[in-house]
This record gives C-alpha cells, structure tokens and sequence, in this order.
C-alpha cells in the first residue's frame, strides 16, 4: 500500500513480537495515569498529570503523556508506557512518512484508523496484562475545519466525545466534573476562554489526585502544572509552566 | 553476449552513452548551502525536481520523472526505517548515499538486461552551522562526491557543470542575498538550458523571463520549530528578501 509505514515495518527486520508470556507473570505493570480533553472556546485542550505508577509504587512523576503527532494531532496516552510511548512514535513516522512520500497529509479518518489498527495489533498484550493502552486522540479535521475529540477502547474501537474524554485511573472523578459543568456550569467548558480552561485543567488534576493515588505530579501552588496542549485550527500549542503560572495568578478564586 | 567481458565492457559503455543521450533534454538543478540553510531550486515544465526526503534531507533531481520518483521513494523508505529503528540523528546523506542510493543507482546501470534510472541529482542535508551541511552529487552510475564549496549543481553535461559552478560560487557563494542567490541560479539555469548559452557578467537584478516555466524553490531551514525543517517556498517570496 503507497505511504503506508506500517506495512514497510512489519516488512523490516525491526518488526519483531513480544514472546508470549503467562497472564500474571512478573512484577506489577507500569501504569501513565491520568488524561483527559474538553472542547474550550480556543479549541481543543488537552492535559495529564505527570505520574506513572507500578502497583502501588510511585514509578516517576516527570512523564509526559500528551504526545504531539504532527502539527494537527495529539495522543493521550493511558495505560502502559512502553507500548503507548512506542505506538506514538509509531504514528508520528507513520503521519510524516505519508505526507512526505504522497505530497498530501493523510487525512484525520485515516489517522483515526491507524491508531486502532496498533490497538488491535496489541490485543495479545492486553489480554496477558502487560500491555493495556486507553489513549485519547485529539486532531484537527481540514475538511470540516473543526478539531474533534476521540476515545478508544483497549480493543482499537473509537469513539467521538461531544465535550469530553477522559482515561486513566482518576479520569472517573474528572469526567463527573466536566459532566457536571457541561449541565449546570456558567460558563460550560466550551464556553471557556484559554486561561479559565487551563486553570480548570489544573483543578480537575487536583481534584481526581484527592481520589486516586495514581494520578498526581501536579502542584500549582508550589509551581508544578500539568501538560497542557492546546488543539486549534493552526495546529498544537503546547502551554507552558510559565503561562500557566500567570493564568493560575489571574484566576479568581 | 555478455558473458565474455569485453563484451560487457561494450554493453555498459553503450549504456553510459544511452543514459547520457536520454539526460541531454534535462535542465539542471541547484543546491546553495546559505546562513540560513540549504535553498533548492529547479525549473520545469509541469514535473517537480525539489523533493522533501527527511527532516533534514531534501532532494534535488533531474532526469526520467518515473526514475526519478523511485530515487525518491526509496530514499524516503530508507530514511524512515533508519529514523524510526534509531533515531532521526542517524538519518545521514553519506549513510543513506551508502546503503542506499549508491547501491540501488549501481546495481540498476550493470544490469545490462533491464532499463537503468535515468536520473542524476543533489542530494542535501542542512547541519547545525554551514560548514556542517551536506551537499552530495550523485550520479546515474552509482558515484557521488561531496560538495565542498557550499554549491551544488547537477547537469547533463560535465564541463557545462563545472563551469556554472564557477560562476555561481563568484555570482551567489556565501552570505549573498537569498533573492541575488535566486536569480542567478536561474541565470544559469537559463544558460544551461540552451547548448552554447553564456553567463552573464553580472547577476540579473530581476528574475529572467524563463518562459512560464514553474520555478521551484525550497529551503531546508537550519533551525525552526519541529524536526521538519523542508519549507517549499512561493515563488514569489524570495523575490522580497533583501
């Protein structure tokens, strides 16, 4: 198939499978957790925390879980890191190696179906335990000149969020907050502009880390902020510490 | 036949002469390693010459468009698999020149029983300062050398070549303007395009009439946002910078 990375890997001597081991076998897995999207005023905004976990064991609380996979795209990545670390530079390859080699981007289905094609490819690894990935995909559509939200299950289906997706093991908590506000919120999410919409992305962070062990890495008081990525029709605008620091200051209580 | 060698020595030197003939209707190409990157530029008539090939690789390339195009695709499989098995910073011209390209240009001119690629080139890698960029002129056969003053041409015909290699490094070399390094490249184009055309004495303060034909330019960016560093420029930009 013309552009197509993933046929040329699976031809390459790199494409070489995980050996099948027991279910339950080894130590804990490493899990990312937490991520989530809303639509906001400015477009689409995209945020984690920083942790990664392995059973109870804080494993790091400097991981970075908002993947940028071209200039029009964003993966969240939830569950484990090494697969869902490896089928984002997966991705990115795939996108720039399409548009280099066919003189076109490849549209936003066909990136949505590639990334369920990797998810399907690793359902071996989901079922023995070790390599369960929920990630969330954000990408800006040329064609209707609106970015769209996307989640997944561990089995590659996908699904559009009308407002919200989260994943991850504090996502539950998030997402009754974003339901919450969408119903009864003045403004709602969408509503939002860009610095209540970060600063809302901070406090959703804080408030899932009040439930949830696994989801933590961010203090805005004492000047740790999550990743946040901003999805619009001139691409990925990744907000920085230091704008989130100046939003958090000028957000009314 | 060509089993006895003298034999194949006669079929490859019949071939030289064949691929030689096809590439005399070509027009050339150019390469300026400049301040602020790599420019690329071609003139043609409805067929590209300028390729990206890498984030930090571009091609280009004159001969048959279809050979052309398998030069191109292959280079673009070859540098990805390297990028993605490695890394991006492994993805070299001289790498690919030798596990890649080279072989595949060679093996292709030897074997006398099927059609050759048709195609000669500058193959470009933009490095962190000038003297770091990559400029590589390669040939039908299978043979490359590295440019080393920062000007890259590619022409059918040798002496034609070297000569506007001259005249660009006096006209265009070094930190001349981009729109100056323009025009004289399609100074030369122009002189290059027809058998006995002369350079001029100085470089055109306008572009030259080319007769409507689509000029190409591209630069390979030394820094900017992003690993892609291929910007394919209007042709109408660089006629502003000074």
């Amino acid at each position: 198939m013309n552009g197509d990375f993933l046929s040329l890997l699976a031809k390459s001597s790199f494409a070489a499978g995980a050996s099948p081991v027991a279910a339950g076998a080894g130590p804990p897995p490493l899990e990312a957790t937490t991520v989530f999207a809303f639509h906001c005023a400015a477009g689409v905004l995209v945020a984690g925390d920083h942790r990664a976990t392995a059973g109870n064991i804080v494993f790091s609380d400097r991981t970075e879980k908002i993947i940028e996979l071209d200039r029009h795209s964003l993966l969240a990545i939830a569950g484990s890191p090494a697969v869902a670390v490896e089928m984002a530079r997966t991705l990115q390859t795939a996108f720039e190696f399409y548009r280099r080699s066919q003189f076109q981007p490849m549209s936003l289905p066909a990136k949505m179906r590639a990334l369920s094609r990797l998810l399907h490819e690793n359902v071996p690894a989901t079922l023995q335990g070790f390599g369960l990935v929920s990630p969330i995909f954000a990408g800006h559509d040329a064609a209707t000149g609106r970015p769209s939200i996307y989640f997944y299950d561990p089995l590659g289906a996908q699904f559009e969020a009308a407002a919200y997706a989260g994943s991850g093991s504090g996502s539950g908590s998030i997402k009754s907050v974003l339901h919450f506000l969408e119903q009864w919120g003045r403004p709602k999410p969408e509503e939002m502009p860009l610095a209540q919409a970060v600063c809302l992305a901070n406090r959703l962070l804080l408030t899932a880390a009040e439930f949830d062990t696994a989801t933590g890495g961010v203090d805005p008081a004492g000047g740790d902020f999550a990743t946040v990525k901003l999805l619009d029709a001139d691409g990925v605008h990744a907000i920085s510490p230091e704008e989130q620091a100046q939003f958090w200051r000028e957000a009314k209580p | 036949m060509t089993d006895e060698p003298y034999r194949w020595l006669e079929a490859v030197a019949n071939r030289r002469e064949y691929i030689r003939d096809q590439l005399k209707g070509a027009t050339p190409v150019f390469a300026f390693s400049r301040p602020e990157g790599i420019l690329l530029c071609g003139v043609g008539a409805g067929q590209s010459k300028i390729f990206e090939i890498y984030d930090r690789h571009g091609l280009a390339a004159l001969g048959h468009p279809v050979d052309i195009e398998k030069i191109r695709q292959a280079l673009i499989e070859a540098a990805h698999l390297e990028g993605f098995t490695r890394a991006p910073e492994d993805v070299t011209v001289r790498r690919l020149l030798n596990f890649s390209l080279g072989p595949a240009l060679k093996g292709a001119f030897e074997q006398v029983f099927s059609a050759p690629l048709i195609v000669e080139g500058v193959f470009a890698e933009v490095g962190s300062a000038p003297g770091t960029d990559v400029l590589a002129r390669f040939s039908y056969d299978g043979t490359h050398r590295l440019e080393t003053g920062g000007i890259g041409v590619a022409h059918a015909a040798p002496e034609r070549e070297a000569a506007a290699a001259a005249w660009l490094a006096k006209h265009a070399g070094g930190g001349a303007p981009l729109a100056q390094t323009v025009n004289a490249a399609l100074a030369a184009w122009q002189a290059l395009a027809s058998a006995d055309g002369a350079f001029p004495e100085e470089v055109p303060a306008a572009p030259p009439d080319l007769g409507g034909r689509l000029v190409e330019l591209a630069l390979l960016e030394r820094a900017g946002p992003g690993r892609a560093r291929y910007r394919a420029l209007d042709a109408s930009a660089w006629a502003h910078h000074g």
